[in-house]
């Protein structure tokens, strides 16, 4: 394993880290795939109410190429279809009945597969449903069939606050993740990339053959499949890439190998907030009610995914296809008299401005954190904070400013394409100026996307 | 803080919309929002965020200079004292400096917050705290002599020209207090030539260090003409000659230097490049030196550090983030290029006996080209790596 070491970022040392254990749950009663976790597909349901699916049924197809589906992760029947405002469809629910019978598809022996060519992969991919867990660089929207990929990243390191250890993982599973990562192989023309913890111990990583595996440390975001890209191979105008989870690596692994959808997903429950912090094994599109054991708290906020990255999604709400991490977090928004004097103790902040930055940083030690602001808005002023938390060759300013100017030939330029929201999350959170510098970000890329 | 926030929100409700106050809603929020935090919510990511916000930023940069400030304040009241001969008492000196110098303070506040609060309504955009530290530098900056209507006159000017035409803070080009001092420089050159000292005695005159060197002739015994003048190496450092009123202390702003810098929130870059192009100058002068030189290249270089307004301004002003560069090259050459000016200014511009200020308000005006030629250097550098590394390790 080569080791990458990355100088700059920040861990934010969150209390509630969920304990290293892995706890099978029953299925719950309903699951759901919600479309806005899909970023570039428009899709549209190809179910009723009350159709019975299996696992691995279509329940929603892109429009502009109906090849790409999104597949049922469990047997039953379509029990909701939720649309908002605009009748934008926010959900598809489907009510299990137990038995989750699969749809079945063609099985290959490991050496059929060696011989399987890359149109059959895909085909396969897209038949199967799987095609969504393939995301692209530039924009980090779902990957799409004919596009000429120059590299294929696999991440297997997540350093965001109280992220899941994928090491742990991939503990014992490297049969499958080895033929994953020989069927991805054949999708590209260039390298099949695995980052992953530069402490990585499972054999998986260690081990794996015919891919360059790349040991990432330092602070986040040394995970950041922006990172990733930014240092192996980079993406330049017109260049694709692909990215994937480690855990989807052994999805597609088991749909060429058993012929069927692999629906399990490992769900680390942490936060503050969550009594019971586990990794537990189930399906896509969980509820979260069905995580946790405790009845709930009123003051909470129920995130799925980091608290740098996730969606609020409420108590009621299910785990975005995309998360591995839920986190409970502290309501915050107690007014505190004058704020700006306190000598802060136990504040915590990236800058030196609070006593409590001269306590010593000790490994074990973890701050509680809420979601207060901490402040109102107003116009960027310290310009010079940003650069420390964002390791990829970009000036972060100039870019903010690039964009909120309009001038997005200056933001490619500068290095838009190479970068999404969550790799400014550190900006925004430190920016004295509450600034939000990802929200930015967020914009520019959609500006740069409907532009072609 | 129930009790508090009670009484403030039964307060605010006379600021709601449709009530009488609506319009000066920005007044209600800044007392609020000073008496307690804001306590809103995160609704998107990230969730949590950084303790540290622009108020408790400001509040730093005012902690910095409160050395300065006292140390002003002391100094003011000893001036007169010494100035009319009686006998230096700390207690005297305090109260005699603090009646000149808090009119001064007050009068600054209250003029520019006028106009802060004023564009504030007018635009609709909450009160910014970084006017605080403007008020604070800009009463740092004026002769203990000035007649106060010239004070409530200058921040006007630099309040409204220097920054809310331009959309208020963040936004200016320039640094307002120093606009403001600039303007009153050229307006009223008569009270700010500086070639004259400020002792707020009337009828009192002397040469002010940088006079005595601009007009020793030629010859190589600066230190000298300082001396006799009545102006040692210490005094200059300690700050215990007659001066601007925030500016004389060198120790004082190395005080201020060092609270910045361990709380991290002004650049070293600049402070660093200030000093580099000042001392790099002021060496290249005295290398020169010579019996028909003039006698200001003879002065060493270290004395430069302690002259006139040096180390106020490269600590409090070529810091200020929003009218320096903000590249870390640019803000090198910006602080280099500050020195280099003012060293030029001093000794071989017959005009001017000071030019801190006009150094810094000058490389504000230049600060965006700097940064441009940054960024695209930046830009270049960075398209020859991606090619370079694109295609894998």
């Amino acid at each position: 394993m080569k080791i990458i070491k990355i100088q700059k970022g920040r861990d934010i040392p969150l209390k509630g880290a969920a304990e290293e254990k892995i706890v099978s749950l029953p299925l719950p009663q309903t699951v759901a795939v919600q479309p806005p976790d899909f970023h570039g597909l428009r899709l549209r349901p190809v179910v009723r109410i009350k159709d019975k699916v299996l696992v691995g049924s279509p329940l929603l197809e892109d429009k502009t190429d109906s090849r790409i589906k999104v597949v049922s992760p469990v047997s039953g029947i379509v029990s909701e279809i939720y649309r908002g405002e605009k009748r934008a469809l926010l959900r598809v629910a489907v009510q299990c009945d137990g038995q989750q019978k699969a749809l079945r598809f063609s099985r290959y022996s490991l050496k059929d597969i060696s011989a399987l060519s890359s149109k059959n992969i895909i085909g396969q991919l897209l038949a199967g449903g799987l095609w969504p867990f393939l995301r692209q660089r530039p924009f980090a929207r779902t990957a799409r069939p004919e596009d000429c990929v120059k590299a294929v990243f696999v991440q297997a390191h997540i350093t965001e606050p109280l992220a899941p250890n994928l090491d742990f993982l991939l503990q014992g599973k490297e049969e499958a993740f080895q033929l994953g990562l020989d069927i991805l192989k054949k999708l590209t023309s260039g390298k099949v990339f695995v980052c992953c913890s530069p402490q990585a111990r499972s054999q998986a990583l260690t081990e794996a053959k015919g891919v360059e595996v790349f040991g990432f440390s330092g602070p986040h975001p040394a995970g950041n499949v922006s990172t990733h890209i930014h240092c192996l191979d980079p993406v330049r105008k017109g260049d694709v890439v692909w990215y994937l989870g480690a855990e989807d690596v052994l999805r597609i692994a088991d749909m060429f190998s058993q012929g069927q959808f692999n629906p399990q997903r490992t769900v680390a429950v942490t936060g503050e907030g969550a009594s019971t912090r586990l990794y537990y094994q189930t399906v896509l599109g969980v509820p979260l009610r069905h995580l946790l054991m405790d009845p709930f708290l009123d003051e909470q906020r129920f995130l799925s995914g980091s608290v740098l990255r996730g969606t609020d999604v409420g108590p009621d709400g299910y785990v975005c296809f995309y998360d591995q991490q839920i986190t409970l977090l502290p309501r915050g928004g107690k007014r505190e008299f004058m704020g700006w004097l306190h000598p802060g103790w136990n504040k915590y902040s990236f800058s030196r401005t609070f006593l409590s930055s001269l306590q010593k940083r000790h490994p074990e030690r973890h701050v509680s954190l809420d979601t207060d602001y901490h402040g109102g808005h107003r116009a960027i002023v310290l310009n010079h904070i940003y650069d420390d938390y964002v390791p990829l060759d970009i000036l972060p300013y100039f870019l903010v400013r690039a964009i909120l100017s309009g001038d997005l030939e200056e933001a490619e330029r500068l290095g838009l394409l190479e970068c999404v929201e969550e790799d400014f999350a550190l900006c925004s959170f430190a920016c004295p100026s509450k600034f939000d510098v990802g929200g930015v970000i967020r914009r520019g890329l959609r500006m740069l996307e409907e532009e072609g | 803080m129930r009790f508090l926030e009670k009484k403030l929100a039964r307060f605010g409700e006379l600021f709601a919309p449709g009530k009488p106050l609506e319009k000066f809603y920005p007044v209600y929020e800044a007392l609020d929002s000073f008496c307690l935090t804001p306590g809103t919510k995160t609704v998107q990511a990230p969730f949590v965020r950084d303790a540290v916000d622009l108020k408790r930023t400001m509040m730093f940069v005012i902690l910095g200079l409160l050395p300065c400030l006292g140390m002003g304040v002391y100094n003011t009241g000893c001036q007169i004292l010494l100035a009319k001969g009686e006998a230096v008492t700390f207690a005297s000196c305090i109260s005699l400096g603090l009646m000149k110098v808090l009119p001064i303070m007050f009068v600054a506040y209250a003029a520019g917050g006028f106009w802060e609060v004023l564009f504030a309504v007018v635009r609709k955009h909450e009160i910014n705290e970084g006017f605080l530290v403007t008020g604070m530098l800009y009463t740092l900056i004026m002769p203990p002599t000035v007649p106060l209507w010239q004070v409530a006159l200058g921040i006007s000017f630099g309040v409204v020209i220097g920054k809310e035409i331009f959309g208020g803070t963040g936004y200016n080009i320039f640094n307002p207090a120093l606009v403001s001092r600039a303007f009153l420089f050229f307006s009223y050159p008569a009270q700010f030539s500086g070639d004259q000292v400020w002792v707020a005695l009337d009828g009192h005159t002397r040469a002010t260090p940088l006079a005595v060197l601009s007009n020793a002739g030629t010859g190589s015994r600066a230190v000298m003409a300082l001396q006799e003048s009545g102006y040692p190496f210490s005094d200059l450092f300690w700050g215990f000659i007659p001066g601007s009123i925030g500016e004389t202390s060198t120790f004082a702003c190395l005080l201020g230097l060092m609270f910045l810098l361990i709380t991290g929130v002004a650049s070293w870059r600049i402070m660093a490049g200030c000093g580099t192009g000042l001392l790099v100058t002021a060496g290249i002068f005295f290398l020169l030196q010579g019996p028909d030189r003039l006698t200001f290249f003879s002065l060493p270089p270290h004395w430069h550090l302690v002259l006139g307004g040096f180390a106020f301004g490269a600590v409090f002003m070529a810091t200020d983030p929003v009218s320096s560069c903000a590249t870390n090259t640019g803000r090198w050459i910006f602080g280099f290029v500050i020195g280099i000016l003012i060293v030029l200014i001093r000794v071989v511009n017959p005009a001017y006996p000071e030019g801190v200020m006009l150094a810094i308000v000058f490389m504000n005006a230049f600060a965006p080209l700097i940064d441009h030629l940054v960024v695209e250097r930046h830009i270049k550098k960075r398209t020859e790596l991606m090619a370079l590394r694109s295609g894998g390790v």
